[in-house]
């Protein structure tokens, strides 16, 4: 341990206490798209003694830009980015305890994952999932750190609960992803600079060092040249329904039935029943329609100008399309 | 005098990363729809705003001499 962190332990606030705290913390990352992937890999290295990994999608070439975790390998065998990110990590850092999820983020899939997490990443890509996990970590006393991105700018900001403004309190109204993903692009300097942030904060709450948190949310441009912080202690609402007196997590309401959203930036539309798919059977079924693609955790195939990928937790992915409805009926054409 | 700092994709809308409005005082939901009168393309509903860095209300003023930041929350990652 002392070669390993020795850089490390040399760092005062951190020590060879800090060092034996973050040996021995769990953190749970939720997305291992770029902020995931950077993250889990800082604190593989860092030495942290558990992580989890959440994330529903596979790897795919355009993420190899800047998800530096994944490899031209992993997009040619289709891997799911947890899956991947696991080997990885263990590459960089076997100590490490790492598992694993391929799943979409929904309460039902997070509750029983929180068992002894100490913090939580946000490394999502949306604010239907964030909303959903400011409910969830304020109901289970979990501190997390939101960070997001988009072309060269991004943003951070470190909730703790019954402590901080939650998020909700920051966000008047829900902000639709909109305009961000699909016409703006990104470049990974803004990956690495919300990551410089989120891990850093994290690294302070795992050596239990909170006085050195920072309180306000930040947001940057690296192109344009600003970093600006804004004071957030105002910001919370006595009557907030997640962070408030007698909160009613509207976010977290726990049902799980078909549910359909077009993913932005990828004219891609997903499927989601909440039904186990045998994966071999459904081959079995759509051998005759087109050439089938299958592994462990997928199934893939092109249909007409569309690629559909099903997942063994059902969901499907539906590539070429923007459009639910069409999404739809192609799904059920083959899925039945 | 009002400063205003655009972020994000309020800049590229407007076109330049500050302006400057000759106002005594307005409060923010004023000024944002001020804004939104000169610039129609811009859509401030749903950005966060400071007011000499700090986290501000639909309700509180803004006087001459303070800087205000509109921050549209991005969602990537
Ligand atoms: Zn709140």
């Amino acid at each position: 341990m002392v070669d390993r962190y020795s850089r490390q332990m040399l760092f005062k606030p951190i020590g060879e206490d800090g060092q034996l705290k973050i040996l021995n913390k769990h953190v749970l990352i939720l997305g291992c798209g770029a902020l995931g992937s950077a993250n889990a890999e800082n604190l593989a290295r860092a030495g942290v003694g558990k992580l989890t990994l959440i994330d529903r999608d596979y790897v795919e070439l355009s993420n190899l830009q800047r998800q530096q975790l994944y490899t031209e390998k992993d997009v040619h065998e289709q891997v799911p980015k947890a899956i991947a990110a696991k080997k990885r990590l263990l590459e960089i850092n076997r100590e490490v305890n790492i598992d694993a999820y391929v799943l979409d983020a929904t309460p039902i899939s997070l509750v029983p994952l929180l068992n002894d997490i100490d913090i939580v990443i946000d490394a999502t890509d949306n604010f239907d999932t964030r909303l959903m996990m400011n409910d969830l970590l304020q109901k289970y006393q979990i501190p997390w750190i939101f960070g997001s991105c988009v072309g060269s700018t991004g943003m951070s900001y470190t909730i703790l609960p019954k402590e901080t403004p939650c998020l909700g309190c920051l966000l008047d109204r829900a902000p639709m992803s909109g305009a961000t993903c699909d016409s703006v692009g990104i470049i990974s300097p803004a990956v690495q600079m919300v990551v410089a942030h989120q891990t850093t904060e994290a690294l302070k709450l795992l050596v239990e060092d909170k006085d050195s948190l920072r309180t306000n949310l930040v947001t940057f441009d690296l192109w344009n040249n600003y970093y600006h912080t804004m004071n957030v202690e105002r910001a919370k609402k006595e009557n907030c329904p997640t962070c408030g007196e007698n909160p009613s997590f509207p976010h977290f309401s726990g049902e799980v039935s078909t549910k359909s959203e077009v993913l932005c930036g990828r004219n891609t539309v997903q499927i989601r029943t909440g039904r186990k798919v045998n994966l071999q059977e459904l081959a079995n079924r759509l051998q005759y329609v087109a050439p089938i693609n299958i592994n462990d955790f997928l199934l893939s195939l092109e249909y007409e100008s569309y690629r559909l990928v099903f997942f063994h937790d059902g969901r499907t992915l539906i590539h070429g399309t923007n459009s639910i409805e069409k999404a739809k009926t192609i799904y059920y054409q083959l899925a039945g | 005098m009002i400063k205003i700092l655009l972020f994000a994709d309020l800049q590229e809308k407007v076109g330049k990363p500050e302006l400057e409005l000759k106002l005594e005082q307005i409060t923010v939901e004023e000024l944002k729809s001020e804004l939104q009168k000169i610039y129609p393309l811009i859509n401030l509903e749903s950005v966060m705003t400071a007011v000499n860095e700090e986290y501000a209300m639909a309700d509180d003023a803004i006087k001459s001499g303070d800087t205000v930041a509109f921050i549209p929350p991005v969602s990537g990652g």
